[in-house]
């Protein structure tokens, strides 16, 4: 396993190179985890389609459904089963029902 | 930084799937091969289609045995993101000047267990799925991505340390710079591919703004199984549609964006796709705006045939504009060449843009000789002789770097282009 200390250390140095990180990415990554939260929270209450999450966790609807892509990617939520124009989405596990 | 030397026969550049073929065809015959690749990934544009024309095939069932077979060839060397800087004749040989990108992790090390992407905290539109899906700043590129290593974007790393404590193998290299390499070589094959018109190529079809008008290759991410979304869905909001639309010639055969040929590929992948839509969306209706259907292979025209017998709507006009509704449904405006003319606005869900093929690479940046048409792709010295052999000598090109073609025209020419280099090779 890594040594923590090595870590802190090479992050220290490339601070030092490339200077430190741009306030414009620490706000994109604060607002990604703010929406991604949201959209897990939304889905705490039942699955949802992309508008009903879009409305629910206050995102556009095209956002919205890229934050569905990642999150379904990486394990975090799933398609729930069932026909219709807009197809819902649930919590992985069926957490939410 | 020490310099890494690798000597071989040939140098290919690209590892479409001319590439890798060539690359193929001159190790099994006994010669040394070099591909330098600049995406992360081998297998170029067509590891990331669905299915293939006309047969159906799965695209990745067709690459992914060549990828892993120039990946295990011992005759085959393989550097994967890294870039082509100057290719130097000297003599009868080349010598090229390589750069490896950092990709930030020691690749001798790592064992591509993605815990690195599992734990990392920021997302990034993944362009392997044309933005329409996610990725890690530090990821692996895709599920058959070939080496399958991650590949950290230090631009968007907020430097939280997370996946160098996470990796097992302690070979997160946060300071890694890039490295150069020399590569000797007797000949020179280049099968630097193609890219697609730009969305912004045409103001009239909405400069890329509107959502639901997307190109063909993120239709193509749209039906693959491991598609962004697992299923059809417009980006805008998520919803199957119940209408969609191509417009072909949408970025050839249009000298007003300065690309008067015909791309080739476009009508045969349009009906692809609009086959393929049909079969995962039953009840959808597509359409085709076609000026004329381009047919020619092996199979073309049945297969052409086929589609219009499963009902897909042919409509021979030509698409003046496209806006949107209030809802992001695209409108398209048209004036049929059959039937009834007159200005017509015809509302659709999703509409897929026939880009076309322009070139990837200038390939006459390198200074060998190798002249480019007049189009920018690769000149072949004569046409009538040789479908590889270029104005300089010990040069050959495969692919579509010589031209819009189709994948099995691609792997014919890469064949040849192996031929005519092995050959210059054993006269030298």
């Amino acid at each position: 396993m890594a040594d923590v200390k090595q870590i802190a250390e090479q992050l220290k140095k490339l601070t030092g190179l490339r200077g430190p990180v741009p306030v414009e990415l620490r706000d994109r990554v604060a607002a990604q985890n703010k929406a991604q939260r949201a959209v897990l929270d939304a889905l705490k209450a039942g699955p949802k389609t992309v508008p009903e999450l879009a409305a629910a966790a206050g995102l556009p609807q095209d956002q919205a459904l890229w934050y569905v892509a990642a999150l379904r990617k990486y394990g975090k939520i799933a398609d729930v089963p069932g026909k219709g124009d807009y197809p819902k989405y649930e919590l992985k596990g069926g957490e939410a029902k | 930084m020490s310099l890494e030397k690798i000597e071989v026969d040939a140098l290919v550049v690209g590892s479409g799937i001319a590439g890798l073929q060539s690359a193929l065809d001159l190790a099994d015959q006994g010669y040394s091969v070099a591909i330098v690749e600049r995406n992360p990934s081998i297998g170029g544009k067509m590891i990331s289609l669905s299915k293939v024309f006309p047969t159906l095939d799965c695209a990745s069932c067709i690459t992914t045995p060549r990828m892993a077979s120039v990946s295990h060839h011992p005759r085959i060397t393989t550097l994967t993101y890294s870039t082509v800087d100057a290719i130097r004749r000297e003599g009868k040989t080349f010598t090229a000047a390589i750069t490896r990108k950092p990709r930030y992790i020691d690749e001798k090390e790592c064992i591509s267990c993605k815990r690195c992407e599992e734990v990392c905290p920021v997302f990034l539109p993944d362009e392997y799925e044309q933005g329409m899906g996610a990725k890690k700043t530090i990821s692996i590129p895709f599920t058959n991505a070939i080496p399958q290593f991650p590949v950290m974007h230090p631009e968007h790393c907020i430097r939280c340390g997370a996946c160098a404590r996470a990796c097992p193998k302690d070979c997160i290299d946060f300071l890694q710079e890039p490295a150069p390499v020399e590569i000797k070589a007797k000949a020179v094959i280049l099968a630097t591919g193609y890219e697609t018109t730009p969305m912004t190529a045409k103001k009239q079809y909405g400069l890329g703004a509107l959502p639901n008008v997307i190109s063909p290759m993120a239709a193509e991410r749209l039906l693959a199984p491991h598609g962004p979304y697992g299923r059809v869905l417009r980006p805008s909001d998520g919803m199957t549609p119940g209408s969609i639309a191509y417009v072909q010639c949408a970025g050839s055969r249009d000298k007003s964006i300065g690309i008067p040929y015909c791309s080739r590929v476009c009508c045969m992948y349009a009906i692809k796709q609009a086959i393929l839509l049909s079969g995962s969306l039953p009840i959808a209706d597509i359409t085709i705006y076609y000026m004329d259907i381009r047919a020619f292979g092996k199979g073309y025209e049945q297969f052409y045939n086929n589609a219009r017998a499963m009902g897909i709507n042919f409509v021979k006009a030509k698409v003046a504009r496209i806006t949107e509704d209030e809802n992001h449904n695209p409108v398209v405006r048209i004036e049929k060449q059959e039937g009834t003319s007159g200005p017509e606005e015809i509302k659709h869900e999703l509409v897929i843009l026939s880009q076309g093929l322009v070139p990837a690479c200038d390939g006459s940046k390198f200074g060998l000789g190798a002249a480019n048409n007049e189009f920018g792709f690769v000149k072949l010295s004569d046409e009538t002789v040789s479908s590889a052999v270029t104005d300089g000598a010990g040069v050959f090109v495969a692919g579509t770097a010589k031209g819009p073609r189709d994948i099995p025209d691609s792997v014919v020419d890469a064949g040849s282009a192996a031929i005519e280099a092995a050959s210059y090779i054993r006269r030298l």
